[in-house]
């Protein structure tokens, strides 16, 4: 399958499995490469599952990262 | 000094159920409200808004939220908003409310917005009836929106949404999805009722800040842009 039709084809199974839709998808060098930030660490796994299965026969590399939560050092003055 | 905290796109569920309230303890000594713009839930059930409402409730300021596309994608936004309201959180949906902070009336109006993209560059009212229909929804919102940010009596105006009012805060997301991303038709009456600051979420791939066609403010407030559990904006008191 064409590259193009491939990361078309994982992001639509990501959003229908795992409803994250914040994950971008591209397929490099014939490996499909998953970038983004979720909320858990299940979700990496989750959204990894659901490459997986769509993209069968591609290399999956998943760089999809849990967002740091920390409450912030200080605001932002606007004037 | 109106201290506005503001996160978005939270997208609680079962597995991070209890994750994000102790994140939020120091909130009370460091902002006078906060703004919540939308995704709050991963799927938009009423058990995913029982678990973000207890997150948010009794936070000890006032909280203000809006839905994002998330709590619309099980059909059940309005149990998930009044969910939300028993709890004390409350939701706007092109809507407004005024508080008092320290003797300033501060006003935020606000709702989900919709997408549409930037002027110049968007979908336009014409043509099928679903290109209509997708044009409609934001063009119906920016009314009922710009009528809630003209009756805000007071002395400060905050706009909350969803979907982004300008395309500053989306880069770093693919060109070819901003229209999905917000609309400039969310910006007008941001500009019109010349408000201090629009904040918005939505963008998780965007940039925390930017300004609307007008020169407001804009913040870009996803959990993924921010990347803390919530910023803090401090405005001057009038
Ligand atoms: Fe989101
Ligand atoms: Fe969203």
């Amino acid at each position: 399958m064409t590259d193009e039709y491939v990361a078309a084809h994982v992001q639509e199974a990501i959003a229908a499995g795992t409803h994250e839709l914040g994950v971008r998808v591209d397929v490099r060098g014939g490996v499909v490469v998953l970038r983004g930030q979720v909320a858990a660490a299940g979700r990496c796994a989750e959204i990894e599952a659901a490459a997986r299965a769509a993209a069968e026969g591609f290399q999956v590399r998943n760089e999809v990262s849990v967002v740091p939560l920390e409450e912030p050092a200080g605001g932002e003055t606007l004037r | 000094m109106i201290r506005i905290a503001a996160a978005g796109d939270v997208h609680l569920g079962r597995e991070t159920a209890g994750t994000y309230r102790p994140r939020l303890e120091g909130l009370p000594d460091r902002a006078d409200v906060f703004l919540v713009a939308g995704d709050l839930t991963r799927h938009g059930t009423p058990e995913e808004g029982r678990i973000v409402a207890a997150e948010l409730r009794d936070l000890g300021l006032p909280v203000i939220a809006v839905l994002g596309n998330h709590d619309h994608q099980s059909g059940a936004q309005d149990e998930v908003a009044a969910i939300l309201a028993d709890a004390g959180i409350m939701v706007l949906e092109g809507t407004g409310t005024v508080l008092d902070v320290a003797g300033t009336r501060l006003g935020v109006a606000g709702g989900k917005g919709f997408g549409g993209g930037f002027a110049g560059r968007c979908a336009s009212d014409f043509g099928e009836r679903e290109m209509k229909d997708f044009v409609g929804v934001t063009k119906r919102f920016a009314a009922r929106f710009g009528a809630a940010l003209d009756a805000l009596d007071c002395d400060v105006k905050v706009a909350l949404t969803h979907y982004s009012p300008s395309a500053d805060t989306l880069e770093g997301e693919p060109l070819e999805i901003y229209p999905f991303l917000g609309s400039y038709l969310i910006a007008e009456p941001v500009d019109a009722a010349g408000a201090a600051l629009a904040v918005h979420g939505h963008a998780h791939a965007g940039t925390e800040k930017g300004a609307t066609p007008g020169g407001v403010r804009v913040r870009n407030v996803a959990l993924p842009v921010i990347k803390q559990a919530y910023a803090v904006y401090e405005l001057a008191a009038v």
